[in-house]
């Protein structure tokens, strides 16, 4: 009787036109977002290996390490970041490194082709998050009411059917009938990947397959939602626009909302209310040196020789305890920044998972490596960079970049035909993403959350149905 | 199941709803193996809730429907292992041929037995053309579902056979054939409740006919009873003193 009613569901569901037709969307949607991934990755590379290439091009002649300018440093493309895309388009993809200074990522994707800003990209996170949950909502909104309006229920139930059984069939087949032939565009993608030649390591291919199980648990929360929304109404057209407003609330306002609500409740100063304190630090500290420097008095005025070397000192302790300062605030004001950051991001997301869509994207992010962790990666490896930039500097030349210092050099006697510098011996700048586990243990609550309402919203639509008129 | 015991029996049968309308007052009957009951009455006179009563869709707030001898609300599930039914309009699955719904229905009932000849046997016997059987139903006339909404009574083989307004819609070749039907299945010796408006049909066909009126079973007469009597005049004059009764 069970497996009766499982296979009646997905024969329905599977010969229905509204089947037919989205099944078509679907694998189209999902290959080409698979096909444009890695046709965006195989381009990113390309375009990041030139990038490097021109990079260290640039260096080719020189014969002072001290002449070294404009050395950037490049974010790797990374595969899964073409396939969820995140906030990959959104961030600098280059830093310039000068071994001090704060760091400054430029060159986003929709930066340099802002067309992409308008529509984004086609990617599995938007096949998943809208068009695959809009299917689950019209592959479900009908199964119970749109039984009874075709008067198949009462026929049913005038059978010795039990209704627990009915239900759980009812589930299991539009789950199946839902994810088996999802899987078949998905499992082409995949192979799609593997033909178009994209490295993808052991780690990136179970990444992957997380990401693929977790948009299946999201398109069941609207799948058992509709169900659950099915028993509770009487006509499928009520049914059918409660699911849409709940849709539009989940994917569109939810998650703008709750950022809006989270900026109106945190504030996080800005960039350049930091800037401005920092500039006025910085005017306040130079008036401070420039009325010590008039007061300057050296030791002996007859020895010009000594009298710079005092100046040069009086100059060097100056510029010390300006940079000390500076840094000081700066850490501070970054600090702060941040913490307030971190504040209106927890409260933002908190707010936003209770929105499936939000959630989902929230870990499916996570998962690619193209959550707002992106930036902050990049940012900790591009600091963590600029340290052995310095350190290296300070090996070549005997100069602290970090330190800031103005070097005057003198040239004496026979010039000596200087090499040229191997920029092969700069330290090789490496971005590493979040380990699996680490990510896994990230993303686990999101993945648990949507499994909750899974169950939830079937527990919910069990009960409602077990209480559901028949008549 | 011995000769003669009532299949349907209807034993101080009332419903009142939670808003306090109340559906069916007392109504009492049976009927046998080998016999057709035809309820009549307007909208609303308790007909549908008496089907509904026995197929445990709604629980009675006093007394028993019982089918073979089984109380509906008490064991449905072995109540309904006992009994077809066919709904006022057919719908059946659109997206299925006539066959695969026979096969799903058939199945849910209980019979696993059948095959595709015994279905399209079926077919033919409700009057079915030959071509329709492998057509999904989503092109079917009402008459087409009804016929094989009949099929799939026949195929369940219950001893009692349920009907909520069978004829209503069909043109007069489709309701005829269907009265022949229901003679064949009577003199198989299946039990038939059946509501109608179709007080014609009804005094065609049926070996007892009632009359229900705000939720009474007011008369209650065999055909021979009815032999010489226009049922039309009847069933005015029966509603006709029961609202002046109520009066």
């Amino acid at each position: 009787m069970f497996r009766l009613l499982i296979e009646k569901e997905l024969r329905e569901i599977i010969g229905s036109t509204k089947f037919a037709v989205s099944f078509g969307v679907c694998s189209i949607l999902i290959l080409l977002a698979f096909y444009l991934g890695a046709a965006n990755y195989l381009a990113s590379v390309a375009q990041y290996n030139a990038a490097r290439a021109e990079n260290l091009r640039q260096l080719e002649g020189l014969t002072d390490w001290l002449a070294v300018r404009d050395y950037r440093i490049f974010l790797p493309p990374r595969p899964l970041t073409t396939l969820v895309s995140g906030i990959a388009n959104d961030v600098g993809r280059t830093i310039e490194i000068n071994g001090r200074g704060d760091l400054v990522a430029h060159d986003s994707r929709y930066g340099d082709e802002p067309i992409y800003a308008i529509f984004r990209f086609l990617d599995l996170d938007f096949v998943f998050q809208i068009v695959l949950s809009l299917f689950a909502i019209v592959f479900a909104y009908d199964s119970i009411n749109g039984e009874k309006e075709r008067g198949t229920l009462r026929l049913t139930f005038a059978n010795a059917v039990p209704k627990a059984h009915y239900i759980l069939a009812k589930l299991i087949g539009s789950y199946a009938a839902l994810a088996v032939p999802l899987l078949i565009p998905l499992a082409l993608g995949s192979l799609l990947l593997v033909v178009m030649g994209i490295p993808l390591s052991s780690n990136e291919w179970m990444r992957l397959g997380v990401i693929i199980a977790t948009g299946i648990a999201y398109v069941g929360v609207f799948l058992t939602l509709s169900i659950l929304l099915s028993s509770l109404t009487q006509r499928s057209s009520t049914s059918f626009l409660m699911l849409l407003v709940i849709w539009v609330m989940s994917v569109i306002i939810v998650p703008r909302g709750a950022v809006l609500l989270a900026g109106r409740a945190v504030s996080v100063p800005t960039i350049e209310e930091n800037n401005a304190k920092k500039g006025k630090l910085n005017a306040q500290l130079w008036r401070e040196d420039r009325e010590a420097m008039t007061k300057f008095q050296p030791s002996s005025s007859s020895d010009p020789q000594r009298m710079a070397s005092e100046f040069q000192k009086l100059m060097q302790e100056m510029a010390d305890k300006r940079d000390a300062r500076m840094k000081q605030l700066s850490d501070r004001l970054n600090e702060e920044r941040t913490n307030a950051q971190q504040v209106q991001r927890g409260l933002a997301f908190g707010i936003a998972r209770v929105s499936p869509a939000a959630t989902f994207a929230l870990a499916t992010t996570a998962l690619a490596g193209t959550s707002l962790d992106l930036e902050y990666l990049f940012r900790d490896a591009a600091l963590a960079y600029q340290q052995a930039y310095a350190g290296f500097m300070f090996k070549k030349t005997g100069v602290n970049l970090s330190r800031g210092m103005i070097i005057m050099r003198t040239e004496s006697g026979d010039p000596e035909k200087p090499k040229s510098i191997n920029a092969n011996e700069l330290p090789v700048f490496t971005y590493s993403e979040r380990g699996v586990s680490e990510v896994m243990q990230a993303v686990l609550p999101d993945i648990g959350l949507l499994l909750l309402y899974n169950v939830l919203f079937f527990a919910g639509a069990f009960v409602a149905f077990l209480r559901y008129d028949l008549r | 199941m011995e000769s003669g015991q009532p299949v349907f029996e209807a034993i101080g049968l009332t419903k009142k709803y939670e808003d306090e309308t109340l559906a069916l007052d007392h109504v009492s009957f049976s009927v046998r193996a080998g016999e057709i009951f035809a309820m009549l009455g307007g909208n609303g006179a308790g007909k549908t809730t008496t089907i509904n009563l026995f197929l445990n869709f709604i629980e009675p707030t006093e007394g028993e429907a019982r089918i073979n001898g089984i109380a509906s609300h008490k064991d449905p599930l072995t109540a309904k292992r006992n009994v077809a039914f066919v709904s006022e309009n057919v719908m059946l699955y659109p997206n299925f041929t006539a066959l695969q719904n026979l096969d799903y229905f058939s199945r849910l009932g209980g019979k696993t037995q059948y095959s595709k000849e015994n279905y399209h046997a079926v077919l033919r016997r409700v009057g079915l053309q030959e071509e329709a059987h492998t057509k999904r139903l989503r092109g079917f006339s009402k008459g087409m579902r009804q016929k094989c909404g009949i099929a799939i009574a026949i195929l369940k083989d219950a001893p009692a056979i349920l009907l909520d307004e069978p004829t209503s819609g069909l043109d007069p070749q489709a309701g005829f054939e269907f009265i022949e039907l229901l003679r064949s299945l009577r003199d198989d010796g299946k039990s038939i409740l059946m509501s109608t408006h179709d007080i014609f049909r009804a005094k065609e066909v049926a070996d007892v006919v009632g009359i229900m009126n705000r939720g009474k079973l007011i008369m209650q007469k065999h055909a021979a009873e009815l032999a010489g009597h226009d049922l039309e005049e009847l069933y005015m004059k029966y509603i006709a003193g029961h609202i002046r009764d109520a009066a």
